[in-house]
């Protein structure tokens, strides 16, 4: 355990430096991570210059759900899918060999080498969003933030997931580049309260790709609107989605030819 | 231009295979372009307690379907196909050929556009099933309408790509540039709201701006909610667009080629 959590600092250090090589890629992100913000933010003023409530979420709980979307976003986008071209790119190339030479686990390698430290900017929105619709909001009891947190990081673990089973595909199909675009369109409609969607899009949102158990779930949870099946059905999503892609993984490593043959 | 109606049949050809040959990935890129119908999600709930800015659930109902046909059938993908001929000297090739670059690319792209709607028709076929109030047919003068102004989107989006693409010519970065425009263009274009829930100074200003034309503009003829002065307005706007940048780009690409010295040279 001490030594993942070691070799997990020690990529971040590495692929840190290396994408600070990129600097002004860093202040260019920069304009497009605010224009981004507003692309979410308008849509939340538009409809709430409308209507002082949807479906009753009020501004200030629909931003919280905003901001945890930016969060998960961030994280998405700055840990893990830098991630998803490289290995594409190794496996088709066979350089994925010297990755799996390496005496640590392979998983843990593919998944944590590069970052897109440029994505603090969408961090920096969350804590911004969330930090002002906390303010206008009763503050949240303790097991309220519990529950948020137990949700919100069940939701990025299934999230992580289903990238890393993204990345699994390439070991059988050339390209997956659109399998990623298809990924991001649908996770994008987890900036909205799930409520917003029918039962069929709904459940895509939970079980096929979880957005909403990162952000509609947490967002619950802060104002006190939890049940415990919802806290378990998030771990259940998140552990089954871990396990999973782990499983799917190893299937996929299995089946790694290298280059060459 | 005698030249470029003989060898006209064989583009076609040539697009056609072309696409044809990535049937699968067109398939997701349509499917990743279904953001309208988030939208419309998101407005049936605010429009279920009564109409919005003169809109109810129906009119909002067929405006993001009408989004979601527009967005498809005015696409163009030139700014990544130019970015990487100019970046790989790839564009030598077309250089040697008689006739000009962006008109064999824009043959490439216009052959698509019939096969998109055949991809997205299970979409549609599919929403109407579940939605069927959603049903819809134009009147015969909104339909010719909406052809002029879907011919303007298609051209406005098309020479906007074309723009971007020329400036790698010069920097390096037009695609993350362009990335900004794709931004504005989300907001502005009608794409996440009709233009009549913005303020209605805002909405004043944007109806006069390309990013309507691109998508708005025939999205509301569409569906049926312009007057007739207003579609007048929207049209003379959008091929007002369309003129100046087919000049600026004309211009541009002139300049521009001249400092292409292929990869490597």
């Amino acid at each position: 355990m001490l030594r993942t959590t070691s070799l997990l600092a020690a990529l971040l250090r590495t692929s840190l430096a290396n994408a600070m090589q990129y600097r002004a890629d860093f202040v260019f992100d920069g304009i497009t991570g605010v224009m981004r913000v507003f692309g979410v933010l308008v849509p939340v003023v538009l409809v709430f210059s409308q209507r002082d409530e949807v479906l009753g979420w009020t501004a200030p709980e629909l931003t919280l759900v905003t901001g945890l979307f930016f969060l998960a976003q961030a994280v998405l986008t700055g840990l893990v899918e830098p991630n998803l071209g490289e290995v594409v790119d190794a496996v088709r190339s066979g350089s994925f060999d010297f990755l799996l030479l390496k005496p640590v686990d392979a998983q843990l390698l593919a998944s944590f080498r590069r970052v897109a430290p440029a994505r603090l900017w969408d961090l920096l929105a969350a804590v911004a969003l969330v930090g002002w619709a906390s303010s206008q909001l009763p503050a949240p009891s303790v097991p309220d933030v519990l529950a948020a947190v137990v949700t919100g990081v069940a939701g990025l673990a299934a999230l992580y997931s289903v990238w890393l089973l993204a990345i699994c595909t390439s070991f059988w199909f050339v390209r997956v580049d659109n399998l990623r675009f298809l990924l991001w369109s649908v996770s994008d409609a987890g900036r909205w309260p799930l409520r917003v969607f029918g039962p069929l899009i709904r459940t895509v949102l939970v079980v096929v790709v979880p957005i909403g158990v990162a952000t509609t779930f947490p967002a619950l949870a802060l104002r006190g609107d939890w049940t415990w099946g919802l806290v378990a059905g998030a771990v259940a999503v998140g552990g089954g989605f871990l396990v999973g892609s782990r499983f799917v993984w190893r299937r996929a490593l299995a089946s790694y030819t290298s280059a060459s043959s | 231009m005698t030249h470029f109606f003989r060898a006209l049949p064989d583009l076609v050809r040539v697009g056609l295979a072309g696409v044809a040959a990535y049937r699968a990935e067109m398939a997701i890129w349509i499917l990743s372009a279904t953001m309208p119908l988030v939208m419309l999600a998101l407005w049936d709930a605010v429009a279920a307690e009564g109409p919005i800015a003169g809109l109810d659930a129906l009119d909002l109902g067929r405006y993001f379907v009408a989004a979601l046909v527009v967005r498809q059938l005015s696409s163009a993908w030139l700014l990544w196909e130019l970015n990487q001929e100019i970046r790989s000297g790839r564009l030598s090739t077309r250089l040697l050929k008689p006739m000009h670059p962006l008109l064999q690319h824009g043959v490439d792209m216009l052959v698509a556009v019939p096969l998109r709607l055949l991809v997205l028709s299970p979409v549609l076929v599919g929403l109407a099933l579940l939605r069927p109030d959603l049903v819809w047919l134009p009147t015969l003068p909104h339909a010719i309408a909406f052809a002029f102004a879907l011919a303007a989107a298609w051209a406005v989006n098309f020479l906007i790509q074309a723009l971007f693409a020329i400036l790698s010519f010069w920097i390096d970065k037009s695609d993350a540039l362009f990335g900004v425009w794709f931004g504005l263009y989300s907001l502005l274009s009608g794409y996440v709201a009709p233009m009549d829930v913005f303020p209605e100074g805002v909405a004043r200003v944007l109806r006069l701006l390309p990013f309507r034309a691109m998508l708005g503009g025939p999205v509301e003829i569409l569906a049926g909610l312009s007057t007739p002065a207003e579609i007048a307005t929207d049209l003379a706007v959008a091929w007002g667009w369309t003129f100046a940048l087919l000049a600026l780009v004309l211009v541009g690409w002139r300049i521009g080629v001249r400092r292409y010295g292929a990869f490597g040279a």
